[in-house]
């Protein structure tokens, strides 16, 4: 459908012309409309390019002078005209193109421009949302991956539960010929004050991206989920707070916003730390850490009991100083004393058993 | 003279201690800037320039110290001896001076550049301090009897649950060292476990020790990510690796009480992709040995992880692996199944593990070579040399001991304010590990040292990375966001992540198998 361009044509590029094409003629390819459309084949658009170069630049070159530099027969201004104006776009115009309707340079620029702008805009749009599809997308893996690591803690905290209670019975086994009753309370009970010592030490800290994306609310508290037991709560305001994250917003997510107050020596040391949302952890339990080794426990009057068990032992400790000050409750709890035995209630069980179910894991 | 002299340098302790507290918590969450210039990159060569960089009058203070080690090495011994009388009264005076210097030296820096000048020269000291001794022990210019007093000297100026980091490490450290000295210090050396007890009643103590280690171990757990970080990302690449697989067999280099699998089996357990979840079963290998170390422990651990597993309606069965006496593992003594997915999980040196020696790592890992299990996934610290020129024992020496500060200001950054029960982790696992690692370093073989990582062995294995997925990445990070800032995760050659404090390298996993085929 298409011929060579007919070289009766008027040629106006005779000044410089060139031969071009092994064929003998221009090598243009023209359509046979009665308004010949050019294709602009790879090979001519170099040549224009080159053309445009070399006059300085498409905003330099015009169709006049390309086409004397071109020395192309059969290149019309009106060719010309079209496809500068589109490679001033930076379009690189290997396709026909119709633009027979357009007369004025200038406007059919900046309809050009226009149409670009659309198009452009188009295209951030659909870059913004593969950017949102993306982004949705990486956020949904991070629930996802999110939610399995919440469950593989909670796993692995259950897990741990079951040996610590196991090394406390092992324990609680060995004292028996001593304190054969008060043991098999009090033995557990120590694991759960330890489990809430290090909680509130660790787990309540920064949980921000937990929180961020708030996908657990209160949960992300719940790393040991056997510390919320209901039992705690009459003889653990801190472990109130601290664990029962289910029930209330998190206490700490304003970062220091601990309703508890600081005890005595320790405040100046953390104050305005990050971690000085740990703040309870001064409180009644800041001692309680050290039951890990039950010889040196010495919680004042109230377990005189327990200490007595242990006052045959020696401490592993030599100093008692900061513990002793950590003794000052900051909430002493008048039900304290009463409830020892229900604090003392076997632990063994932890949360898990409390739930009702028998199995120690869950 | 002598009394004078130790007087004063309590008294400069006492004030560093209390000191030392609230500079730390005001540090903590903040930048690097701060503990750049504490302990977190002293190299005694290293980071003088950088502490001289705003504070030229540390110059003195370097000077002064290096004088006070050459006096605490040879000087003191008289003293030390309790020949003060005979001693010449120059040197008990040179001894005031060099004292005086650093006391007055300090002052004037507390007044310049705030608190942590005198923290500062106290852990230089005794760093340097240690690497005497640590030098003392070995290389050409060996004395004995020079370690043995500046040993006496570092024991009167640390403690171990006493002070700032740097003195209760150098406590390990020194203790460590002295093991060295007295040929008491070895892999198996269990004499810390029973520190601060009388000992009157063994099996009581044992078991209390267990109780203490186990309290420790949870304490550890909850206020760094070292072992859930190493735990998580190995079994996550082994969720991954066996997605498709019916039966699976992973063979635990260390399982000690099994924390690691609970997680995996709740994964397995809970996995939804339609497919029955996969029968599992682990083989852990055992060591001839008492307590921790015990078959009876491993077969404990093996109960509760069955009750566990049956807990969730996950199929399972464990069965453990004896290794030789040396502790050298035989692949012909595992028990293999057709058909399984085999995966060796080699979890080295995180801070609840015992020390193992290399050939019985070798050994494992040499297993594998024959095996050629679907995965292996390896964790081990990941010691970054600090004095590349220092050669021999001290080179390695003093990388232990870069490496323990890290971990140590990591540790006090998760335990604020709970002195004791860092003192607690620190006692049950860091002692023993810091005792075992220095023999380590002590008696290492040139062969041991060219060796590096296990992961540059595997490597030169033949073994094939397989690249960490960005889901188990996105696990990593999420994990460090629930712990205090300051540690960060970094991938290398795809396969392996790296746990670091404060841009520290603290410890590494990665992820390998020995199966050509690249659809793993």
């Amino acid at each position: 459908m298409e011929r060579m361009f007919p070289p009766k044509k008027p040629s106006t590029m005779n000044s410089h012309d060139r031969p071009m094409c092994v064929q003998g003629d221009s090598g243009l390819v023209l359509t046979t409309d009665p308004k010949p459309r050019l294709r602009w084949t790879v090979e001519l658009h170099e040549r224009f390019v080159d053309a445009v170069t070399q006059l300085g630049g498409p905003d330099k070159a015009t169709p006049k002078t390309i086409m004397r530099v071109m020395g192309v027969k059969g290149l019309t201004l009106y060719h010309l005209k079209s496809h500068l104006q589109k490679f001033r776009l930076g379009k690189q115009p290997h396709k026909e193109f119709n633009d027979h309707s357009i007369k004025d340079g200038m406007r059919a620029s900046a309809l050009e421009l226009q149409r670009n702008t659309a198009s452009s805009s188009a295209m951030i749009g659909r870059n913004m949302n593969e950017m949102q599809i993306e982004v949705q997308r990486r956020l949904h893996e991070q629930l996802e991956v999110q939610k399995h690591l919440q469950l593989r803690i909670e796993a692995q905290g259950k897990y741990m539960q079951s040996i610590l209670e196991k090394a406390y019975q092992t324990l609680a086994g060995e004292n028996m010929a001593t304190a054969a009753t008060n043991m098999k309370g009090m033995v557990p009970h120590q694991g759960i004050i330890d489990m809430g010592v290090m909680k509130e030490f660790g787990s309540p800290l920064n949980f921000s991206s937990f929180q961020d994306l708030d996908i657990f609310g209160g949960d992300q508290l719940d790393l040991q989920p056997n510390m919320e037991k209901p039992p705690l709560d009459g003889f653990m305001p801190i472990n109130e707070n601290l664990c029962l994250g289910k029930k209330r917003p998190n206490p700490y997510s304003g970062s220091g916003k601990s309703p508890l107050i600081w005890s005595d020596d320790l405040r100046l040391q953390d104050l305005g730390t990050a971690s000085s949302c740990l703040g309870p952890q001064d409180d009644p339990f800041k001692g309680d850490q050290i039951q890990l080794a039950p010889a040196s426990m010495d919680r004042g009057t109230e377990i005189d009991q327990i200490s007595d068990m242990y006052d045959t032992k020696p401490s592993p400790y030599g100093d008692e100083k900061k513990f002793d000050a950590s003794m000052k409750f900051e909430r002493p709890s008048p039900r304290r004393t009463p409830l020892q035995a229900e604090r003392m209630s076997p632990m063994i069980s932890t949360g898990s058993m409390a739930q009702g179910r028998s199995s120690p894991f869950g | 003279m002598s009394i004078t002299m130790n007087m004063d340098i309590y008294a400069i302790n006492d004030l560093d201690f209390s000191e030392y507290t609230t500079t730390t918590s005001s540090d903590t969450h903040t930048s690097d800037d701060d503990h750049g210039c504490n302990w977190n990159h002293w190299s005694p060569i290293v980071n003088w320039d950088a502490l001289t960089g705003d504070q030229n009058c540390f110059h003195g203070l370097i000077d002064s110290l290096m004088d006070d080690v050459a006096t605490a090495g040879v000087n003191i011994s008289p003293i030390n001896h309790l020949d003060a009388c005979n001693s010449p009264s120059i040197i008990s005076e040179e001894i005031t001076t060099t004292t005086d210097d650093i006391t007055n030296s300090a002052c004037k820096e507390e007044a310049a550049a705030g608190t942590t000048g005198d923290v500062d020269i106290n852990g230089l000291k005794l760093i340097h301090l240690m690497m005497a001794a640590a030098e003392a022990l070995s290389g050409e210019n060996k004395s004995r009897e020079l370690a043995r007093v500046i040993l006496v000297r570092l024991k009167e100026l640390v403690s171990p649950t006493h002070g700032t980091n740097m003195e209760r490490l150098a406590a390990y450290f020194t203790e460590a060292l002295q093991g060295l000295l007295d040929g008491t210090g070895g892999a198996h050396n269990n004499k810390h476990y029973n520190y601060g007890s009388s000992g009157t009643h063994r099996e009581d103590n044992h078991h209390r020790h267990q109780t203490e280690m186990v309290g420790a171990f949870q304490l550890l757990q909850e206020m760094s990510p070292y072992v859930k970080f190493s735990h998580f990302t190995s079994n996550q690449a082994i969720v991954e690796a066996v997605a498709n697989e019916r039966r699976v067999h992973i063979v635990d280099y260390d399982i000690m009480e099994g924390i690691q699998w609970a997680s995996l089996l709740e994964a397995f357990a809970s996995n939804k992709n339609g497919l029955p979840a996969p029968y599992l079963r682990i083989t852990a290998l055992s060591r001839t040995g008492t307590g921790r170390r015990s078959i009876a422990t491993v077969q404990e651990t093996g109960r509760r992880l069955t009750a566990f597993a049956a807990s969730l309606g996950q199929p399972f069965s464990f069965h453990h692996c004896r290794l030789d006496s040396d502790e050298t593992f035989r692949s012909s003594s595992l028990k293999l199944v057709r058909g399984e997915a085999l995966v060796f999980n080699c979890m080295l040196h995180l801070p609840h593990l015992t020390y193992r020696a290399p050939n019985s790592i070798a050994s494992f890992l040499n297993g594998a070579k024959s095996l050629k299990p679907k995965l292996i996934t390896l964790a081990e610290e990941e010691v970054v040399p600090v004095i590349s020129h220092e050669a021999g024992f001290v080179g390695r020496f003093m990388n232990s001991l870069n490496h323990y500060s890290a971990l140590y200001d990591s540790l006090e950054a998760g335990f604020p304010m709970q002195n004791r029960a860092r003192a607690l982790v620190e006692k049950v696992f860091f002692g023993p590990r810091i005792a075992s690692s220095v023999s380590q370093l002590y008696w290492m073989s040139e062969e041991d040292e060219e060796r590096g990582s296990w992961v540059k062995w595997l490597g030169a294995a033949g073994f094939r990375g397989v690249p960490i997925s960005s889901a188990n990445q996105c696990q990593a990070r999420l994990l460090l966001g629930l712990f205090n800032d300051g540690y960060g995760v970094k991938e290398f050659e795809s396969n392996k992540l790296v746990l670091d404090w404060k841009s520290r390298p603290l410890l590494s996993v990665s992820v390998w198998t020995s199966s050509s085929e690249s659809d793993s």
